[in-house]
This record gives structure tokens, C-alpha cells and sequence, in this order.
């Protein structure tokens, strides 16, 4: 069962209260649940949300499923994506993913069996005259080659 | 040649920071525009002729002008959901001048009397929401933000949103919605947000750069503004420059510049061995060029208009002749049908069945007449819709299709792209 | 107040009236999904597109004001082709499943592809999947591939119910309408988002399956489920009544009802009904005519005392019913004994907010107003204590028809069953109807959709209604009722072709009971 740890509900709390409507404050809650449930929203989380927040469950979920960077699905510990639209798509962003999926023995979408890694592909990330590149959780990697990406996630713990 | 307006300091690191801002001019047209009348500040922004550099490129002073002139109070939103795939310049004006955007959104505040704004920051920009919150903070402690600014007795609060992961997000209602808490779906027009935006309240959106360029405007004067670029395309602007180009990068360029020569000087040119096939002059959604047209465009939102074209972001993407177009299309059309919020039926159903048709052709089960069918949906989805993306969605898929007919034909018939040789499984998978 | 001309026809509309407002006025058709006069305008279905004079892209009806001089048509190429494209893109997932879908016949979709559609789809992909048969809640099941997304359901929820279980998921053609995880769609209102659904996603649990639409006959009538009055339609044929839908009517319930409501067809189908008369004499039970078994009960009470006679009346007839009970009991039988069974007195004056009202009978007002028009005083305690003297001899009780909404009426049989002669006019069966005493007259009633009359509902708003259709021929209504009680022997027992019901002026049922029988089954047909 999931549950908001004092100061995850302390910091929502003010979120609440910081905007115009309190509706306002679903987005920066689902990012601070998000972190607290390994990246990703299981329902309990949004029933947690709906309780503590006094918003009906319905609304919430609405705004999770709407945006793309709440995941659905467990995430592995790095979540790789790459951007696969046009600018990178021209650079070498569909092959970077495929390699990437292929030297992590996973396929796109799915946690790498020692649950470090998910890796999935992503519309364009304004990264675009630095193509291809990554985000690996919040932080970008640029003027990726396939070796130059792989030397990164595999300097990862 | 570039003309570093915006972008003078931006070699600095140091910009970056409220005391290296302020070394190099930072906030010094804050104090100059706060003993200024807010009418004169607006008069001044319509002369200089600047245009929304987000894409619409809808006249700035004149979108103030909506706002009812009572003094109900009002918000100022700066729309820095940059998502338009090929664009990344309000990226780097975060990262590297956040006080820059802080400092024109005060001004602009000040100029249209609104006492709170926002800057909407899509979510995936990490470090420029960091960039911004830092300086956000740096600004409230010297006074820059808060109650009687420098002593003018204006107030106003500025706070950063971060976006969730929504390319519908940079429509400014569809901002709107998202940061009143909802999805992020554009509402229906009218009323307009000058009249009924944020919360029912009279709401301006304005870009990143656009917010920024006014402080420039305030500190040289529309005369001196309206000397850089066109007659109708006034001032300089950012073009992300990205694809097969040998110096992708943001380039500052007065408008009306060369499209050839941003691409041949600035951009460095194609790679050796290729040549220059085709580009997207304004981010995805602007039709595409053929090379010969690109030799004759110039980046003015008059030129690539009467070009059945659009300037958009400034996100100028370079295809060169390596490119296989319907596979380059079958990239735009997922993307669409993947970001497309769902609410006009045109364009959700739309979206859906444009990428279907062209992955059937891609993976070899096109039909001939799935080419004119393509573009028979996409003509209909033109205009019906609330908002752009519909449009956004049929443009690029007519333009591929109309000028690159012989390549969609070629793959129809055997199954197998004509640039690369190879078909969709041999390439991708 | 702007003129505006909508396909060449000029009128004149309130001021802020929207193109569709101005288009339903002057009575000209025009395609909608998204669009419903009870709810906010999304202007989503974009197929309410027209073109304006002077306005080269066309706009959408539902969310453009009309200004003065506006000129406006739907009948246009531009427009003409424009709807048809937009038909395709809400069928183009649709699994035009119409064969085994429950809304084939009343179908938006099927409606608007005959009167503005009529292409060749094209399409030549594999559709989207979504969910089927989603359990909802306990009254709504839902088909998400039949959804077109319109919104309405979502928004009822947001703004008339305010219960906000509805929500639409995810982005672009894989939205998909839905209720949080392990939620239901469960309140008083629900089954409105059904009425509202202009396809076959959001289905009745109730109706579903039962029978095709297009075997079924409607008519108006006013919901007896309590004093608000709710105007509604029931869908009927020679099997019984199927469905009951809201009516607008801006000044009761506008455009909805509640769910309660749309039970009250339960206790007018024969399985619920007293079919025969029944006499008890000596506490030996046997069936009589209806007609017959009222007369021989008026012989008893015309031998009655007026002291010891009394007549027990729910809110659940007509006022005319009423006027003829008093004109009878009161004028003929010269007896003041009249009193009013109240049903669940402590939560009466509750109301919901919305359509509910605690108050389950139709017609509170009404009896009230002919008891009071007619200077009737007598308290229930005053009953109770004649009861209790056994001072009654013989006792009259106009019971309810929607036996459900009485909690005390086992209760009141057993108190009932302790006078001499007990006379029990109802419409429903009742099992304890058995311990009645041993004199006792078991009339078979006519319910509300099988008469004509008024009623007056909690804000003392007259409602006539008219007869529907016939259900059981044989049962009577309390007009006929008294008329038989004073052995008007125009009402025979058994009739030949020539004996009618008479007092025409006031009985709109002019067919004799023979007729009734043949034509059990005769319709006021609407629109289908």
C-alpha cells in the first residue's frame, strides 16, 4: 500500500495553497508521489493523492494519464529515453534506441531483469541541434554516438 | 551574420547569475520602463513591430491591446512549453539568461498592469526550470519581484510552473488549462484569453523570446528596433538550425536573413558527400521546402507565407538527400497521433488514420490510392478544429505528399524506399 | 434581441442565443454530438459547422454567438462536405456493430449518416481497441469502441450531478471514457448519461437487451415517483411498459430525472397487478369482475351509517379522482370520515437539492387542496381513535399505486383489517392482502399511464396528464369507481357493444370494455 511519506504531504500540502485553484496543485503532487513511489503512479497513488487532497480521484487520474512524463508502469532505477523525432530521427536517434535496447538485453518500454534500467522512446525533447541524445531520469545527454551513450549507462550504479 | 541582440552575453556563464547579469546591463531597463507610463511602454512595443516568436507570429502590442481596459485584475503567462519538434532556443534563453526572461516579463507585467505571471516551463527542461527557480529567488531577494519594486509602488509576484509532458501544452489555452489544473486541452475560442483566460481572467501568453525582445525595445527604442529585419518581420530572432547540417545551433539573425545562408554560413553547410534534399522551415508542423525553394527564401513571415510555408518557431531542419521522405513523414505522423489531446474528433481520429496510412505504406502494404487518400484526410482536417494541431498534423503530411509524390509512389509499388533501397523492417528493425 | 437569417429563414433571438440555439428556434435541422441544451458547450464533435456570410472558414454552431444581420447555412457544398467528413472521422473507429447494439434505431450515428453521411468510407485500417462491456456502476454498462468522445456523460457528471466519477483517459484516439479504478458511476442520476449518450456506449442495465426501440410506442405522462413531477416518456408495447425517460420542462426538472423515477413502470406491468376483482364473504375468497365487485361493494356501503362509514386516500390520484371521491363519500354518502394516509411523514419535507423530493407521491397537493376546497378536517389520530372504538363499520381505502414507496403498508393492512367491512382500491396485489377480514372488496385499479388527469406537484403546479396506453382493461379508475359505488347502472358489469362509459365531459375513455380489450394496445405513437 502506498503511502506519502510527513514531508511529501507537508510539501503537497503547500502546493495546495500555493496557486489560484487548488487543481493547480495536481501536477507538482504527482511529480513529488512520483518520486516517492520509484518513479512511477500505481492507483494507490492517486487514491492517496484524492484523499489528501479533496479532489475526486477521477479529475486526478484525467491529468496522470494526460502527460507523457507520469509513467503508467514501473520504471527501472535509470529511466533512459530517446528522443526519437525528427531532428534526432534525421541524426541517428532510432538507431541510438535500438542500440541501446539491444547492449541492455531489453526491449523498449520494458525493466531490464536487474531492474536498473527502462529505456523507452520519445517525442522531441528541444534538444534538437545536439542530436541524438538521451534523458536518463531529469538529466540530459547530448551529441550521443551509440558507444558514447553505452559508456554513460554503463557508468551508472 | 548573426546580430547578437538577445544573445550578446549568452557566451558568458556568468549571465547566468543575477550579479553577472546585472554587470552586463541586467536590469537596468526595469528601472528605466518602471518610471515610464505603462501606455507608453505598449505604444512602443506595437511601433517596434515585434511579432509572438512562439510560432503565430501574431503582432505583441496588439494582443495587449485586447486586454479590457478596466482594471479587473489580469495575468501574464510566458509560454516556455517549448515543444515544437526542431526548436530549442527557449531552452538555452533559460539556461543561460534567466534573468533576461524575468526582466522582460516585469516590464511587460508592468506595461499590461498585471500583478501576478507565471512562467510554464515544459517538464522535460529540468535545468532551465532550475535556472529559472534560482533566479526567480535571486530576483525576489534584490527587489526585483515583490511588493513596490524599486520603489515604483508596482507589484508582482512571478512563480515557475513545470509542465507534465504535453506538446498540446505550448497552444496557449491548452497552457492555460494545464496550469488551471486540468488536462492540458485548448478551450474553445471565443472568448479569447485577453478577454477570459487563466482562471476567467484576462490572461496574456506570450513566448519566451518574444518577452525577452521587450526589454531590448525598451532599452533602444522601437525606431532602432524596427531597423534590423523587414517592413512586416521587424527585430531579430532565434532559428534553431538542427539536421543534417554540419553546425546545428540557435542563431540570432534579423529577420527577412537568407534561409541559404543561414544554413551554408552560420550552419556550416551539408556533410561532404551529400547534398541539401529538403527543409522544414519553422519547426514539424511547417510545410515543407524543396531545395530550389529553399535557394530563394528568406526567414520573414511574409516570404515563407507567400511560400505556402510558415516561419513557426524558427526551427529550421535540414534534410539532406541520405532522407528517405515517406520515412521522415512516418516520424511527423507519429508524432502527431501521439500528441494529439483527443478532444476534436477531425483531429484525434485524424491524426490515428494519417499514421496508419503512411506505416501501411511504410511497412509495404500501401495501396495507391492511399496517397491521394492521404491527402483527401488531411485536407479535412484542415481548419475544423479548436485549436492548431489538427493543421498542424495535415500540413506537413500535404507537403511531403505533393512534393515528394514520386518517393510515396515508388514505395507503394515495391514495397521498399527509393532514397535508402531498403524496406521499413530492413531500416528499423 | 438580433435577427439573424438561418438557411433563408429570418427570426429574431435573445440576445447572447448561439447559431444552434437560433437553428432548434426556427426549427431547421442541423447535426450535433457534443452539443445538449443542459450542459456547458464543449465544441468538440465539430459537426455543427455552418458557414456565415462574410466568413470564409466555417464555424461551429454550438459556440458562435449570433450577431444582428448574421446570415447563416448548414446547406452549403462547403459545409454539406465538411459534416460528411467529419461523420467519417467519428465512424472511422466506430465497430458499426449497429446489428447487436441496443441504441440501433435511436442512434446518433445512424441518425445523421442517413440525413447528412451517405459516403463511401475509406477506410482501410485496423480500428482502435478499446474496452467493452465495462460495468460502470450498478444501472450504466459501457462499450468504449461505440464512445465518439463527446463529453456529455463526463460533463453531467461535473455539473449536474456533481458527483464527478466520470472522467475521459488518456490523449488523442486512445481517450477512452471511464471511472477511476475499482469507483463506480453510482448515483441517484446516473442512467441520465444514457439518455444522453447519442450512441450506444453508455447502455441501460435495465433496458438493455429487452426489446429492440422500434418495437416500442412512447408517451408523455408525469412521474408519480414523488411531488417534484418530473415529465416523462414511457416506452411501451403489448407486453407492458419498458423505459422511462425524462421530458424537458424547464419549470420542473428541465431536462433530467433521477433513477428512482425510472422504476415506476415496474409497478404497472401485469406481474405486479391486481388483474381480478376479488370479494371475500365469510372469509371465502372469489374472483369477481371489477365492474361488478364495485357495485356490490357500494350496496354495503350505501347500507352503512355515514357515522360508520370512512374513506382512507393517499396522494397518489388524480385531482378529478379526488373531487369525484368527496362528491361521492362526502355529497352522496354524507359522511366527513375522510382521511389522508401520509407515507414516511418524518423525511417528507426532504429534498436533494436537485429532482429528489422526500414527499413519494405525486399528488400530495392535490388531495389537499379538494380535502381543504371541501372543508375536510379529520386528523389521522381522529382514524386511529375510531379504529381503536372499532366505531367503522365499513372503510374505504383508495390505496397507492407504487406500494414500494409505502414502508408502513403491511403495517396499515393489519390496522385496516379490523373493521367490519374493508374496501381496498388498488392497483398492485399485496400478499397480506389475505388476512384482510372477512368482509372485504379487493378492487383492481387503474394506474397513471392508463388515465387522464392532473396533478399538482410540491410547488402547487397544476401538470395535466393524458392517458397512455392500457395495461389492465378491466381495472378501474376512482371516478368510475364511485360511479359504480352508487350504482350507476350505465356501468354494467357486463357490457354489451352499446353500454359506454358515460359522463363524457369527463372520461375521455369513451370505448366500452369489449373494445378495451381488443384494443388493449392503441398507441399514441411519437417519433421514433
Amino acid at each position: 500500500m502506498f503511502q506519502l511519506s510527513p514531508e511529501g504531504i507537508k510539501e503537497i500540502k503547500n502546493e495546495l495553497g500555493r496557486y489560484e485553484a487548488r487543481e493547480s496543485a495536481i501536477i507538482p503532487s504527482l511529480y513529488i508521489a512520483q518520486k516517492e513511489n520509484k518513479g512511477w503512479i500505481s492507483p494507490e497513488v492517486i487514491t492517496a493523492l484524492s484523499e489528501l487532497m479533496e479532489i475526486p480521484a477521477s479529475k486526478i487520474n484525467e491529468v496522470f494519464k494526460f502527460y507523457t512524463m507520469f509513467n503508467q508502469k514501473p520504471v527501472g532505477k535509470h529511466h533512459v529515453q530517446v528522443c526519437t523525432n525528427i531532428s534526432c530521427a534525421l541524426e541517428g536517434g532510432r538507431e541510438l534506441a535500438r542500440h541501446i535496447c539491444r547492449e541492455l538485453k531489453t526491449k523498449k518500454d520494458e525493466v531490464t531483469a536487474d531492474g536498473r534500467f527502462s529505456i523507452s522512446n520519445v517525442e522531441c525533447l528541444g534538444s534538437c541541434g545536439t542530436a541524438p541524445m538521451m534523458q536518463v531520469n531529469d538529466r540530459y545527454y547530448e551529441n550521443l554516438t551509440p558507444e558514447s551513450a553505452m559508456n554513460i549507462l554503463r557508468g551508472m550504479k | 551574420m548573426e546580430v547578437k541582440l538577445l544573445t550578446e552575453f549568452y557566451h558568458l556563464e556568468e549571465f547566468r547569475s543575477l550579479e553577472g547579469y546585472k554587470k552586463n546591463g541586467g536590469y537596468l531597463e526595469l528601472n528605466k520602463a518602471l518610471k515610464m507610463q505603462p501606455q507608453q511602454i505598449i505604444d512602443e512595443v506595437k511601433a517596434s513591430g515585434l511579432r509572438g516568436r512562439g510560432g503565430a507570429g501574431f503582432p505583441t502590442g496588439m494582443k495587449w491591446g485586447f486586454l479590457p481596459k478596466n482594471g479587473e485584475p489580469r495575468y501574464l503567462l510566458c509560454n516556455a512549453d517549448e515543444g515544437e519538434p526542431g526548436t530549442f532556443k527557449d531552452r538555452m534563453m533559460m539556461e543561460r539568461a534567466p534573468h533576461q526572461l524575468i526582466e522582460g516579463m516585469i516590464i511587460s507585467a508592468f506595461a499590461i498592469g498585471s500583478k501576478k505571471s507565471y512562467i510554464y516551463v515544459r517538464g522535460e527542461y529540468d535545468f532551465p526550470i532550475e535556472c529559472l527557480r534560482v533566479a526567480v529567488k535571486e530576483a525576489y531577494a534584490a527587489g526585483y519581484l515583490g511588493k513596490n519594486i524599486l520603489n515604483s509602488g508596482f507589484d508582482h509576484d512571478l512563480d515557475v510552473y513545470r509542465g507534465a509532458g504535453a506538446y498540446i501544452c505550448g497552444e496557449e489555452t491548452g497552457m492555460i488549462s494545464s496550469l488551471e489544473g486540468l488536462k492540458g486541452q485548448p478551450k474553445l475560442k471565443p472568448p479569447f484569453p485577453a478577454v477570459q483566460g487563466y482562471l476567467r481572467k484576462p490572461t496574456i501568453v506570450n513566448n519566451v523570446e518574444t518577452l525577452a525582445a521587450v526589454k531590448y525595445i525598451i532599452r533602444d527604442g522601437a525606431a532602432a528596433y524596427k531597423k534590423y529585419g523587414t517592413e512586416k518581420s521587424t527585430g531579430t530572432k532565434l532559428f534553431s538550425l538542427s539536421g543534417n547540417v554540419k553546425k546545428p545551433g540557435n542563431y540570432e539573425v534579423p529577420l527577412g536573413y537568407s534561409l541559404m545562408n543561414l544554413i551554408t554560413q552560420e550552419g556550416g553547410g551539408i556533410k561532404a558527400g551529400r547534398r541539401l534534399k529538403a527543409v522544414i522551415p519553422g519547426g514539424s508542423s511547417a510545410p515543407v521546402l524543396t531545395a530550389d525553394e529553399v535557394a530563394k527564401a528568406t526567414l520573414d513571415y511574409e516570404c515563407l507565407s507567400a511560400m505556402g510555408t510558415m516561419l513557426g518557431s524558427g526551427a529550421v531542419i535540414v534534410i539532406d538527400d541520405s532522407q528517405c521522405m515517406v520515412d521522415v513523414l512516418g516520424v511527423l505522423t507519429h508524432f502527431y497521433h501521439h500528441e494529439s489531446c483527443g478532444q476534436c474528433t477531425p483531429c484525434r481520429e485524424g491524426t490515428g488514420w494519417l499514421n496508419k496510412i503512411v506505416h501501411s505504406i511504410l511497412e509495404g502494404r500501401g495501396r495507391l490510392q492511399d496517397i491521394d487518400l492521404l491527402l483527401k484526410v488531411a485536407d479535412n482536417m484542415k481548419g475544423r478544429t479548436i485549436c492548431a494541431l489538427s493543421d498542424a498534423a495535415a500540413l506537413p503530411v500535404l507537403s511531403f505528399v505533393q512534393k515528394f509524390r514520386d518517393e510515396f509512389e515508388f514505395y507503394v509499388r515495391e514495397g521498399r524506399s527509393k532514397v535508402k533501397g531498403t524496406t521499413y523492417a530492413e531500416m528499423h528493425h | 434581441m438580433p435577427k439573424c437569417t438561418i438557411n433563408g429563414k429570418e427570426i429574431e433571438v435573445k440576445d447572447g442565443a448561439t447559431i444552434m440555439e437560433a437553428f432548434r428556434q426556427v426549427g431547421e435541422p442541423i447535426a450535433h454530438y457534443c452539443y445538449h441544451p443542459g450542459l456547458s458547450v464543449a465544441g468538440v464533435c465539430r459537426l455543427c459547422i455552418c458557414e456565415i456570410e462574410g466568413n470564409p472558414r466555417p464555424q461551429i454552431a454550438c459556440n458562435t454567438a449570433v450577431t444582428p444581420g448574421m446570415k447563416v447555412s448548414n446547406k452549403t457544398e462547403k459545409v454539406k462536405d465538411g459534416a460528411k467528413w467529419i461523420l467519417d472521422f467519428h465512424l472511422i473507429n466506430h465497430p458499426l456493430d449497429c446489428p447487436i447494439c441496443d441504441q440501433a434505431g435511436e442512434c446518433g450515428l445512424q441518425e445523421q449518416y442517413m440525413e447528412f453521411g451517405k459516403y463511401d468510407p475509406e477506410m482501410a485500417e485496423k480500428k482502435v481497441k478499446k474496452h467493452k462491456v465495462v460495468d460502470l456502476g450498478p444501472s450504466v454498462v459501457l462499450d468504449s469502441e461505440r464512445c465518439i468522445l463527446c463529453s456529455r456523460c463526463v460533463r453531467f457528471t461535473d455539473e449536474v450531478s456533481k458527483t464527478h466519477e466520470l472522467g475521459i483517459f488518456n490523449r488523442g484516439d486512445r481517450s477512452e471514457i471511464g471511472t477511476f479504478e475499482g469507483k463506480k458511476l453510482d448515483n441517484k442520476y446516473s442512467l441520465n448519461t444514457v439518455d444522453i449518450c447519442p450512441v450506444g456506449a453508455l447502455t441501460s442495465r435495465d433496458f438493455r437487451f429487452r426489446q429492440r426501440v422500434w418495437f416500442l410506442k412512447e408517451g408523455n405522462t408525469v412521474c408519480t415517483g414523488c411531488s417534484t413531477g418530473c415529465n416523462v416518456k414511457v416506452y411501451f408495447n403489448k407486453e407492458g411498459l419498458f423505459r422511462v425517460k425524462p421530458v424537458y420542462n424547464e419549470q420542473v426538472n428541465g431536462h433530467w430525472m433521477c433513477d428512482e423515477g425510472r422504476d415506476v413502470y415496474k409497478f404497472v406491468n401485469r406481474d405486479s397487478r391486481l388483474l381480478q376483482g376479488k370479494k371475500k364473504s365469510q372469509g371465502v375468497w372469489s374472483e369477481m369482475s371489477p365492474g361488478a365487485l364495485a357495485l356490490d361493494a357500494g350496496n354495503t356501503i350505501k347500507s352503512t351509517p355515514p357515522a360508520k362509514l370512512a374513506v382512507v386516500v393517499t396522494g397518489h390520484a388524480s385531482v378529478e379522482e379526488y373531487e369525484d371521491l368527496l362528491k361521492t363519500f362526502q355529497g352522496t354518502f354524507k359522511t366527513a370520515n375522510i382521511f389522508h394516509w401520509l407515507n414516511n411523514q418524518e423525511s417528507f419535507a426532504s429534498f436533494d437539492g436537485l429532482l429528489i423530493r422526500g414527499d413519494k407521491n405525486p399528488n400530495t397537493q392535490g388531495l389537499k387542496k379538494v380535502l381543504a376546497k371541501n372543508k375536510i378536517q379529520a386528523t389521522w389520530s381522529e382514524l386511529e381513535n375510531l379504529l381503536k372504538s372499532d366505531s367503522i363499520e365499513t372503510l374505504v381505502v383508495v390505496g397507492p399505486e407504487n406500494q414500494a414507496v409505502y414502508p408502513d403498508f403491511a403495517e396499515k393492512i393489519s390496522k385496516f383489517a379490523k373493521v367490519k367491512n374493508l374496501v381496498w382500491l388498488s392497483s398492485g396485489g399485496h400478499n397480506d392482502f389475505t388476512t384482510l377480514p372477512h368482509y372485504a372488496w379487493l378492487i383492481p385499479m387503474k394506474t397513471f399511464v392508463e388515465k387522464s388527469g392532473t396533478f399538482i406537484n410540491h410547488a402547487g403546479l397544476e401538470q395535466k396528464f393524458q392517458k397512455v396506453t392500457t395495461v389492465v382493461s378491466e381495472a378501474l379508475t376512482v371516478s368510475e369507481v364511485c360511479r359504480l359505488f352508487q350504482g350507476d347502472k350505465t356501468l354494467s358489469p357486463n357490457p354489451s357493444r352499446t353500454a359506454t362509459f358515460v359522463e363524457a365531459s369527463r372520461s375521455q375513455d369513451l370505448v366500452t370494455l369489449e373494445d378495451r380489450k381488443k384494443n388493449e394496445f392503441v398507441f399514441k405513437r411519437g417519433p421514433l
